[in-house]
C-alpha cells in the first residue's frame, strides 16, 4: 500500500484521539474546566478598583469640610465607613485594615478657605497593596481637582472675573477602544490567553512521559514512524482540542459577557491557532525532557500555569512593569497573543497592524516544535 | 500504632526526598519563582508611556508638558499628525495621546485653552488613574496661570492641596507586595499539589491497593501523606521570605515570624487535605490536575490581591470568605508587612482554622470511603 507523507502522524493522532475519548471524564474537564473558569470569573472578577473604604477624620466641621466629604461620599470610587475622632483612631483603622484611605481635615480648613487662602488636607493610604495605595491616592486627588475648580470660579464669580470661558486650562478626556471603562472589555480577553496558555500544555505534558511510564513508549522507538510524526500525531489531537476551548471561549465572550468585538475573526483565529501550537508543543517539549509525569505536571504549573498571571500582561501593561519584568513578558509568547486578542476585540485595523506578532507566535511554534524534536530521541535509557 | 504510623511517615518522607526533580521544582518555587513573579504583577500606573501632538510648541505647551513626569508618565514620542497617532495608539506604542491646540498659549493666558487627552481604555484602570492624575494636573497648572493672571502670591487663592502619605510602603514600591504574594501563592500550590502527588502516584502505580489492604487506617494513611508537606512547606516559605523577599527585594519585615510560620503550618495542613480530597476523587494525574486548577484559580483570584474585596460582586465577596487564600493572604500581609499581632489577625486565623477542620473532616471521609 503506498504511503502518504503524514500518513503515519495521521494514525498516531487517531490513536491519541480514541485515548482521549475513552477517558470521558478528563476530556469532559479539559472543555469543561476553562468554560466554568471563564464564566466564573468573566461574571464576578472586575478590576474596577470601586468603593474603596474611606474614614473621614473632620477637626472642622465647617460648611467647606461637609462639602469636601460630599464630594467622597458622591464618588462610586470611594465607600464612606466612618467619621473618626483623631489622628490615633484613624491610625488604627488603617492598621486593621477597615479603612484603605483616611482623609484627615485640619481644624482650620474651613477658615482658610472662607478667606481665600489655600487649605491643606492630609490623607493617609494604606500602602500594603500598592496599586490599591496609589488608585486611592489618584481618586483623592480627582476629587480634590474638582472643588477646586468649584471653589475657585466660585471665588471668581466673586471677584468678577467669573466667566466660564476664563478658566485658564482645560482637559477634554477621550477614551478610546473600550470608552465605558468597563474592566470585561478587559478581563474576558485576557481570561482567553491565560486558559489558551494553562490548559493546551497541561494536557499535552503527560503525552510523551505517560508511555514512557508504562513503557508503551517503546512500541514508538520500534515503530517506523519517525520523530516528527511521532510529535505532529500526538499534538494534532490536542491542537484541536485547545482550538475548541478557543471557539467556546470566544462564542460565550461574545454572546454572553457581550464584550466588544471590532476586528476580525479570522486573524483571531489563526493566532490562537499559532498560539495552540505553540502551547502544545510546549507540553510536549516538557514531556519529553522530563522523566516522571509528576514532574512533568510539576514543571508544566511552574513553566506555563504560575506565570499566567504575572507575564501575560492581563493585568498589567507591559510599559508599567519593570526591567526584569518586561524582559520576561516579551520572553513568552502569551504576550504577543495578548496583542492579537486586545487588538481584535478592542482596536480592529487592518492586518498588517498584527503581521509582526503573528509571524513572532510562528517563529515560537518553529522554535518549540523544533526543541521538542531535538530532545525525544528514540532510543533507550 | 505508634511505630505503623511512624514506618509510613519515614516511607512517605524518603519518597519524596529521592525524588530529585520535584524537590528541584519546591525549590524553585521558592526561590527563583517568587524572584521573577516579584517583578510581575501590579496594575498601577508606572511610566505610563504617552505620545504628544504638540501645535502649539510654546513655552505654555512646554510648561504643561514638564508637568508629566516619571514615575507615572513617560513620554515615548512626538507625533507630527493625526494618522500617526493613530497609529501609535493601535500599535499599542502609547497609551496616551496627548494633543495641544495650536492656540493654547494665547488661550493659556487669556483663558479657555483646551488640550485633549486620548487614552487606551482597553487597560481599564490605568486610564482611571491615569485620567485622574491628569485632571490634578490641569487643575494645578490653572491655578498657578490663575494667580499670575490676577497677581496673586502662590497659596492665596481657595484651594485644597491634599498631602498624601503613605503607610507601610511609601514609595509604593511593588516588588514588596508581589514578592510576598507570590511566596503566599506558591505555598498555596505547592502544598495542594505535593499532597495530591503522594496520593495519585500509588494509585498510578497500583500501591494503593497495598496501603489499602494493609493494616493502616485510613487517618494513618492520611497523616503520612500530609506530614512531609506540612513540614516542609512551611519551612520553605520561610526560607523564601527571608532568603528572597527580605535578602533580595529588601522588604521590611515588621511582624512575628513564629506567628506567620505557626498559622503557615495550619494552612499547608489546610491546602493539603483539600490536595488530598481532589487525589482521592481524580482517577489518574491528568483528572487531578484539572480539577487542581479548577478549584485553585477562582480561588487565588478571589484572594483579594488582585482586587479588594469590597470591590468584588456581592456573590463573590461571600464566595471568597470560603477561599482559605484570601485569609491567608489578608494574614500574611498584615502579619509579615504591618506588623500586626494576633490582636488584629484573629479573624483571619479563626478563618484558616474553620476551613481547615472542614477539608480535614472532608479529606478524612473521603479516605474512609476509599479504604471500603
Amino acid at each position: 500500500m503506498p504511503r502518504m507523507p503524514g500518513d503515519r502522524a495521521l494514525a498516531i493522532a487517531r490513536k491519541e484521539t480514541r485515548q482521549l475519548l475513552r477517558d470521558p471524564t478528563y476530556l469532559g474537564l479539559a472543555i469543561v474546566v476553562p468554560l466554568l473558569l471563564i464564566l466564573l470569573l468573566g461574571y464576578q472578577l472586575s478590576l474596577d478598583v470601586k468603593g474603596l473604604l474611606v474614614a473621614v477624620v473632620d477637626h472642622d466641621r465647617s460648611r467647606w469640610s461637609r462639602e469636601y466629604i460630599d464630594g467622597v461620599v458622591h464618588s462610586e470610587y470611594f465607600r464612606l465607613v466612618g467619621v473618626l475622632d483623631g489622628a490615633e483612631e484613624a491610625r488604627e483603622w488603617v492598621r486593621s485594615g477597615r479603612a484603605r484611605v483616611v482623609i484627615d481635615i485640619p481644624p482650620d480648613f474651613g477658615r482658610r478657605l472662607s478667606a481665600g487662602e489655600s487649605a491643606t488636607l492630609g490623607v493617609t493610604v494604606d500602602g500594603s497593596f500598592p496599586t490599591r495605595g496609589q488608585i486611592g491616592a489618584a481618586y483623592v486627588e480627582a476629587i480634590s481637582a474638582q472643588y477646586n475648580q468649584r471653589l475657585l470660579r466660585e471665588y471668581l464669580v466673586r471677584h468678577g472675573a467669573g466667566d466660564d470661558r476664563l478658566w485658564p486650562v482645560q482637559m477634554e478626556l477621550a477614551v478610546w477602544y473600550n470608552p465605558t471603562l468597563e474592566s470585561k472589555n478587559f478581563i474576558v480577553p485576557g481570561m482567553l490567553v491565560v486558559i489558551l496558555m494553562i490548559f493546551p500544555p497541561l494536557l499535552s505534558a503527560l503525552l510523551i512521559v505517560r508511555e514512557r511510564e508504562s513503557g508503551t513508549i517503546l512500541n514508538l522507538y520500534c515503530s517506523p514512524a519517525s520523530r516528527w510524526d511521532i510529535l505532529a500525531g500526538k499534538a494534532l489531537p490536542y491542537v484541536a482540542v485547545s482550538f475548541l476551548d478557543f471557539l467556546l471561549i470566544f462564542a460565550v465572550s461574545i454572546w454572553l459577557f457581550r464584550v466588544r468585538f471590532v476586528g476580525a475573526v479570522w486573524i483571531l483565529a489563526v493566532g490562537a491557532l499559532l498560539y495552540s501550537v505553540c502551547m502544545v508543543g510546549l507540553g510536549l517539549l516538557i514531556s519529553t525532557v522530563t522523566r516522571s509525569q509528576l514532574a512533568a505536571m510539576l514543571a508544566t504549573f511552574l513553566g506555563a500555569v504560575a506565570p499566567a498571571f504575572t507575564f501575560s500582561g492581563i493585568f498589567t501593561p507591559a510599559g508599567s512593569l519593570d526591567p526584569v519584568g518586561r524582559f520576561v513578558s516579551r520572553l513568552i509568547p502569551a504576550t504577543y497573543f495578548m496583542d492579537v486578542v486586545r487588538g481584535s476585540y478592542l482596536k480592529g485595523g487592518d492586518v498588517a497592524a498584527y503581521v509582526p506578532s503573528l509571524l513572532i507566535l510562528l517563529l515560537y511554534a518553529v522554535v518549540i516544535s523544533t526543541a521538542a524534536w531535538l530532545s525525544l530521541r528514540k532510543r533507550l535509557g | 500504632m505508634g511505630s505503623r504510623l511512624a514506618a509510613m511517615i519515614r516511607k512517605e518522607w524518603s519518597q519524596l526526598f529521592r525524588d530529585v526533580p520535584i524537590l528541584l521544582f519546591v525549590i524553585w518555587a521558592f526561590t527563583g519563582a517568587v524572584y521573577t513573579g516579584g517583578h510581575g504583577v501590579g496594575a498601577e500606573l508606572r511610566n505610563y508611556p504617552m505620545a504628544v501632538l504638540d501645535l502649539s510648541r510654546s513655552a505654555e505647551s512646554r510648561e504643561l508638558l514638564s508637568r508629566f513626569r516619571a514615575p507615572y508618565f513617560k513620554i515615548v514620542g512626538h507625533v507630527s499628525g493625526d494618522a500617526e497617532l493613530v497609529r501609535w495608539l493601535d500599535g499599542g506604542r502609547a497609551s496616551l495621546v496627548l494633543v495641544i491646540p495650536a492656540d493654547f498659549d494665547r488661550r493659556a493666558q487669556q483663558g479657555g485653552a483646551r488640550f485633549q487627552v486620548i487614552s487606551d481604555g482597553s487597560q481599564s484602570m490605568s486610564a482611571t488613574i491615569a485620567g485622574a492624575h491628569i485632571a490634578g494636573i490641569a487643575g494645578r497648572y490653572s491655578v498657578e496661570l490663575l494667580e499670575a493672571r490676577m497677581g496673586v502670591a502662590h497659596g492665596r487663592l481657595p484651594q485644597v492641596d491634599a498631602r498624601v502619605r503613605v503607610e507601610y510602603n511609601p514609595n509604593l514600591v511593588e516588588t514588596w507586595f508581589s514578592g510576598l504574594l507570590e511566596v503566599f501563592n506558591q505555598v498555596t500550590m505547592i502544598a495542594m499539589l505535593l499532597a495530591a502527588a503522594a496520593m495519585v502516584r500509588e494509585r498510578e502505580h497500583g500501591t494503593i491497593e497495598h496501603l489499602l489492604v494493609s493494616p493502616l487506617r485510613s487517618w494513618e494513611l492520611f497523616t503520612a501523606k500530609v506530614v512531609p508537606v506540612v513540614v516542609l512547606v512551611p519551612l520553605a516559605a520561610l526560607g523564601s521570605v527571608f532568603g528572597i523577599v527580605h535578602g533580595v527585594f529588601a522588604t521590611p519585615i515588621r511582624g512575628s515570624v513564629a506567628l506567620f510560620y505557626a498559622v503557615t503550618v495550619i494552612y499547608v495542613f489546610a491546602l493539603a487535605s483539600l490536595g488530598l480530597t481532589i487525589a482521592v476523587l481524580a482517577r489518574n494525574l491528568g483528572q487531578a490536575m484539572l480539577l487542581l486548577l479548577l478549584i485553585l484559580y477562582p480561588m487565588m483570584l478571589l484572594s483579594g490581591a488582585f482586587t479588594p474585596p469590597e470591590s468584588m460582586g456581592p456573590l463573590m465577596r461571600y464566595a471568597s470568605l470560603v477561599s482559605p487564600v484570601r485569609h491567608y493572604v489578608d494574614f500574611g500581609y498584615q502579619v509579615l508587612f504591618k506588623g500586626n499581632g494576633l490582636a488584629y489577625v484573629w479573624p483571619d486565623v479563626a478563618g484558616i482554622l474553620a476551613l481547615g477542620v472542614l477539608l480535614f473532616a472532608i479529606s478524612i471521609r473521603r479516605f474512609a470511603r476509599l479504604a471500603r
